[in-house]
């Protein structure tokens, strides 16, 4: 029954939800609650298939809201538990991601991205940039990775439940309709070969003893009577957020040092920027690229340094600035010029990237 | 970039090309090379145009979706529309000959167009089931991305539990396969 998912190393080829759902597999997760919603779907079918030859669970719970709640329940018996979802299901969810964040609950939810606002399309965006980042009635005390292929889907959703189990707050993984539902090769391993040791889940109800009397009692909390108590324990909540930010915040450079243009992108966009850079750089123009990995928290002084040489910056994403803003920021006070190019909702090509820069010599 | 064979192929809701796109990227990824399928997809449950993008490269593959394609594929009407936006003086462009109606919307800048009888042969001297193999066999010849050995056994693996219930089927297959090449060698 036990048998671990993934022996060794082994190169496949799959779609990005079969990916996850493999992932979750090999990071030991417990249990999936979920609820159907396109681009996500298949994160839960082959979870259904899956979770049962491994002794894991699932959950179909009957809306987005109770799938969110139902993930921090299942954290707070001990479980690591995730949800995945998409679009008007991420909108859903928030209420219960900001009571993770509240109650330090370790959750892990997996996002690809539909066009929003509304139903609009289910195939893909960077539209859920800020809601994954900053939804809810809170603070954003949460880690937002940002993939770009089925190998950092595969590898930042096993990461994804040590960083919250460690660190005790929500943590999301990013990704889209186009990561979602492409088939491109990846290599799956089994976590212990490349020296990666799962967090300990630990109950945080239920325990042994009397409380008061064999241990401290459990005193979870997410409502307060006073202004002065919630601000005290949200001030005391960003402190600790603020702490771990530096453990965990990631980026990748690509050809920045000597940059004079630099191209900014995240998720798969990075893909096409990558191939701009290749593209522009064979012309001899002086391009580089930067990539958040973490897109919350942002590597903001990565980013500073990069603005000092730099002579423009161009954001580039599938939405209308939401990613922009997050950049604007975190390099607040810099005087390089910015630009933007913006699609909202459709996939940006690596040639069109290219075209636009060598327009703007 | 340069190295990346992209194909576009478009059809019909059930003219099985999602289904040969999986098949051919599935041959590529066998063979050691890096292959990226994705399918577009609607609200639709049926119905619609149906459009299957690959690339198959020696490299990482960068964005999934492409501005032109080196070979489009396009079996109905409504296809070629759709997909002449992918069409530029690199693209070789292919639709079956039974569509009609589409004389005024050929793509302009083209390295080549040529119609194929996939569909009238597939009805006249094989079986309308093959027509997707057909295609698949003249978008092998064009582009070379594996070879037919090769897309032979991905076949087999894909659909190798009906050829042992009916080894006619495997026939037919590589029939349709072999015609899909000849219908476009020497042509492109």
């Amino acid at each position: 029954m036990s048998e671990k998912p993934i022996e060794g190393e082994k190169r496949v080829f799959m779609t990005g939800n079969e990916v996850v759902a493999w992932a979750a597999l090999a990071a030991e997760a417990d249990i999936m609650y979920g609820y159907p919603i396109t681009p996500q779907n298949e994160v839960m079918h082959y979870w259904t298939r899956l979770a049962p030859k491994y002794g894991r669970s699932f959950l179909q719970t009957e809306d987005e809201i109770s799938a969110g709640f139902t993930t921090c329940g299942g954290v707070l018996s001990g479980k690591r538990a995730f949800t995945a979802t998409a679009g008007p299901g991420n909108i859903l969810m928030q209420e219960s991601m900001t009571m993770a964040e509240m109650m330090r609950i370790p959750t892990v939810l997996v996002v690809q991205q539909r066009g929003g606002p509304s139903t609009a399309t289910v195939i893909y965006s960077q539209q859920e940039v800020t809601m994954t980042c900053f939804g809810g009635n809170g603070e954003g005390l949460r880690i937002v990775y940002s993939t770009c292929s089925h190998q950092e889907l595969y590898d930042y959703t096993i990461k994804a439940f040590n960083v919250a189990w460690k660190y005790r707050f929500p943590v999301f993984v990013l990704g889209d309709g186009y990561q979602a539902k492409m088939r491109e090769s990846l290599k799956m391993y089994d976590p212990a070969t490349k020296g990666i040791k799962m967090v300990e889940t630990q109950p945080s109800l239920g325990l042994a003893g009397v409380p008061g009397v064999d241990r401290e009692p459990s005193h979870l909390r997410n409502t307060y009577n006073t202004e002065e108590e919630l601000c005290e324990v949200v001030t005391n909540l960003v402190e600790e957020y603020n702490k771990v930010v530096p453990e965990v915040v990631e980026y990748e450079t690509f050809e920045t040092e000597d940059a004079e243009i630099v191209l900014l992108g995240h998720g798969i966009v990075t893909r096409a920027a990558q191939a701009a850079v290749k593209t522009l750089r064979e012309q001899g123009i002086k391009v580089g690229h930067f990539r958040p990995i973490t897109i919350h928290p942002f590597a903001a002084d990565e980013l500073r340094a990069i603005c000092k040489q730099a002579k423009k910056l161009i954001v580039i994403e599938s939405a209308q600035g939401q990613f922009e803003r997050i950049v604007k920021e975190a390099i607040y006070g810099e005087s390089v010029p910015m630009e933007s190019y913006f699609k909202p909702g459709q996939g940006i090509t690596g040639e069109e990237i290219v075209e636009y820069v060598k327009k703007g010599l | 970039m340069s190295n990346t064979v992209k194909v576009a192929l478009a059809g019909e809701g059930g003219q099985g090309v999602q289904s040969v796109a999986g098949i051919l990227v599935e041959a590529a990824n066998d063979e050691g090379r890096e292959a990226l399928y994705i399918p577009n997809f609607g609200v639709e449950q049926r119905g619609g145009v149906s459009v299957a993008f690959c690339q198959i490269s020696d490299e990482r593959i960068g964005s999934p979706k492409f501005k032109f394609a080196d070979l489009v594929i396009a079996l109905s009407d409504r296809a070629v529309r759709r997909t002449k936006q992918y069409v530029d003086e690199n693209t070789v462009f292919i639709y079956d000959s039974s569509v009609e109606g589409v004389e005024d919307d050929m793509p302009q800048k083209v390295k080549k167009i040529l119609a194929i009888p996939a569909l009238d042969i597939a009805k006249k001297e094989l079986h309308p089931r093959v027509f997707n193999v057909i295609v698949m066999g003249a978008a092998i010849a064009v582009t070379k991305i594996v070879d037919i050995k090769q897309a032979k056994s991905a076949l087999e693996k894909k659909l190798g539990y009906k050829f042992k219930q009916d080894p006619k089927l495997r026939e037919l297959n590589f029939k349709a396969l072999e015609k899909g090449v000849e219908l476009v060698e020497g042509k492109v």
